[in-house]
């Protein structure tokens, strides 16, 4: 059976990130702050998610390398590895490697519980790995190519492994070709364990509710949601479990499409041990 | 790590330990913790078995903390849980001052959590109380070399039931009150009774092979002597269904004490 693989140090996991830096991402976000830039919403969320994947792996005084982490930015005209500071140039790099060398960490103040029934201020470290950026077209094709090339890679050198999960953010505007072919090229990758994931996380300046993990297309506001949809990739039981125990609307048919809103559970769709259900997601 | 430890207490039930890491682990990353302690009122024993969750942060020193502190309490319901502000200082103060990155320093905000199942013998009564929260699970094993009952499987009681997203008990209390996850539980001992209590790995596979009609019911009870033995045990259980984690087994087996010992 497929997508049974233990994700381990040993046999890790992979999170391929492709994000949209095209000059569509400088619009507006219909889904979120008035003014806000889709490019700015997609760097919020790019950083979130690195940051839940470090937690989620960190043990005691260490990070465990449950995972390895890629990002790879597509504008104008090109699609090349957006990861800065000292990972500069680097496709996928080991999660310890990643929550060690952010770009800055940022100190952000959060209201938390006091302990005492009231609430306080803290002070928190908010690292960044990614600030908004926006040129040219959306050579979404490209990224999906490359990315076919690095899961290659990947399943290549662990064929016993959890396959990778190829994670795209954009607002769908492909300029450079049919994406749902390039996307069908790119799942059509596999091991043992069964065939990459491709997971789509729309942001889009067309307003409407959010859609999350939907089974079929029918409720998708426009032509760019319904491509990315069919380009994305049926969950796995497994996923479709751990979603329902994290309350969204998931079932045997759901796809790894969200539109419009905060796709931060998707990290918790690999399973790496047991997760105690009273720590909420942030 | 593959050990066992073995006790007699209040001279009426044998006790004995068995542990191992996950494999891929160090002994070090053991993360399951178990207690056992003879009592006076009543004439007995606790037993304690916890589990710290692999997805939270210095869980194992959590989950020796509750261990601990079920085996040296004197109460045996839900107001334990009213009484966990020691064990939770301590944990605090163990991470005090350390100085940790910023993803352990956070992780290390959210708490540490583990599962607890506690389990107090009255020997003299012949009665026993549980107390759990998460997946820890006793199983009673009744007419052992004969029919091989199984009488009490708590608080799961088939393998279906296990899953990776428990509620657990924190080291914090600012989370969720524990009130609704608190599971209690009472039953009778006979001579001979095997009781085992077991982290969710383990527990889930014995029920399974249960299921199934491969039960290891006389296995555990007769053969079941070494370290050794357990490794094996898990060994084939890993290439057999058991799910790769920490497993502990505490195996208790209650005789009947002698007519003159209750007297005293």
């Amino acid at each position: 059976m497929a997508y049974q693989a233990e994700i381990s140090r040993k046999n890790p996991g992979c999170f391929l990130f492709l994000v949209d830096q095209s000059e569509s991402m400088e619009d507006p976000f219909a889904g979120g702050d008035a003014g806000k830039k889709k490019a700015e919403e997609l760097a919020t969320i790019l950083n979130k998610l690195l940051h839940n994947l470090c937690i989620r792996c960190a043990k005691s005084d260490s990070i465990y390398d449950y995972f390895h982490v890629g990002v790879l930015g597509y504008s104008d005209e090109s699609c090349k590895p957006a990861l800065g500071g000292e990972l500069s140039g680097r496709s996928l790099v080991p999660i310890s490697e990643l929550a060690s060398k952010p770009l800055r960490i940022e100190e952000r103040t959060k209201q938390s519980d006091d302990g005492a029934g009231g609430v306080m201020d803290q002070t928190v470290k908010f690292p960044v790995w990614f600030d908004p950026y926006w040129k040219g077209g959306t050579p979404m094709c490209a990224a999906l190519k490359d990315a076919t090339k690095l899961v290659e890679t990947w399943c290549q050198e662990h064929p016993n492994g959890f396959p990778p999960i190829v994670i795209n953010l954009t607002d769908g505007e492909a300029t450079d070709g049919d994406l749902v072919a390039e996307a069908r090229k790119l799942t059509a990758v596999s091991g043992e364990d069964g065939s990459v994931l491709l997971f789509n996380i729309h942001l889009s300046s067309t307003a409407g509710p959010s859609i999350e993990l939907p089974g079929t297309a029918s409720k998708l506001p426009d032509q760019h949601a319904k491509a990315l949809f069919e380009a994305s990739s049926t969950l796995t039981p497994f996923m479709v479990a751990r979603a329902t125990e994290l309350g969204l609307p998931a079932g045997e048919n759901s796809r790894g499409f969200i539109f419009n809103a905060q796709p931060l559970h998707v990290i918790h769709f690999l399973d790496i041990g047991t997760r105690p259900a009273n720590v909420r997601l942030r | 790590m593959n050990h066992a430890t073995a006790a007699t207490a209040a001279n009426e039930c044998d006790i004995k330990v068995f542990c191992c890491p996950k494999s891929g682990n160090s002994v070090e990353e053991y993360e399951d913790a178990w207690a056992h302690r003879p009592t006076r009122t009543p004439t007995g024993l606790r037993v304690a078995v916890a589990d710290g969750a692999t997805e939270s942060s210095f869980a194992k020193l959590w989950a020796m903390l509750l261990a601990e502190s079920y085996v040296r309490s004197d109460v045996a319901g839900e107001e334990f849980f009213a009484r966990l502000q020691p064990a939770r200082r301590l944990w605090r103060r163990r991470l005090a001052g350390r100085p940790l990155p910023w993803f352990a320093s956070e992780k290390a905000g959210q708490g540490a959590f583990a599962a607890l199942l506690g389990l107090q013998i009255d020997a003299h009564a012949n009665r026993w109380t549980a107390l759990a929260v998460g997946d820890c699970c006793l199983l009673q094993v009744d007419d052992v070399g004969k029919g091989m009952r199984v009488l009490t499987a708590f608080p799961l009681q088939e393998s279906s039931q296990f899953t990776m997203s428990p509620y657990l008990i924190g080291s914090r209390s600012d989370g969720e009150p524990l009130h609704e996850r608190i599971h209690i539980s009472k039953g009778s001992l006979r001579d001979g009774d095997m009781l085992l209590l077991a982290t969710d790995a383990v527990a889930a596979w014995l029920l399974k092979q249960h299921e199934d009609g491969r039960p290891l019911w006389k296995w555990l009870y007769r053969k079941l002597r070494t370290p050794e033995s357990f490794a094996a045990m898990v060994a084939y259980g890993r290439t057999h269904g058991l799910r790769n984690d920490d497993c502990t087994l505490v195996r208790v087996i209650h005789h009947d004490a002698p007519v003159a010992a209750k007297e005293r």
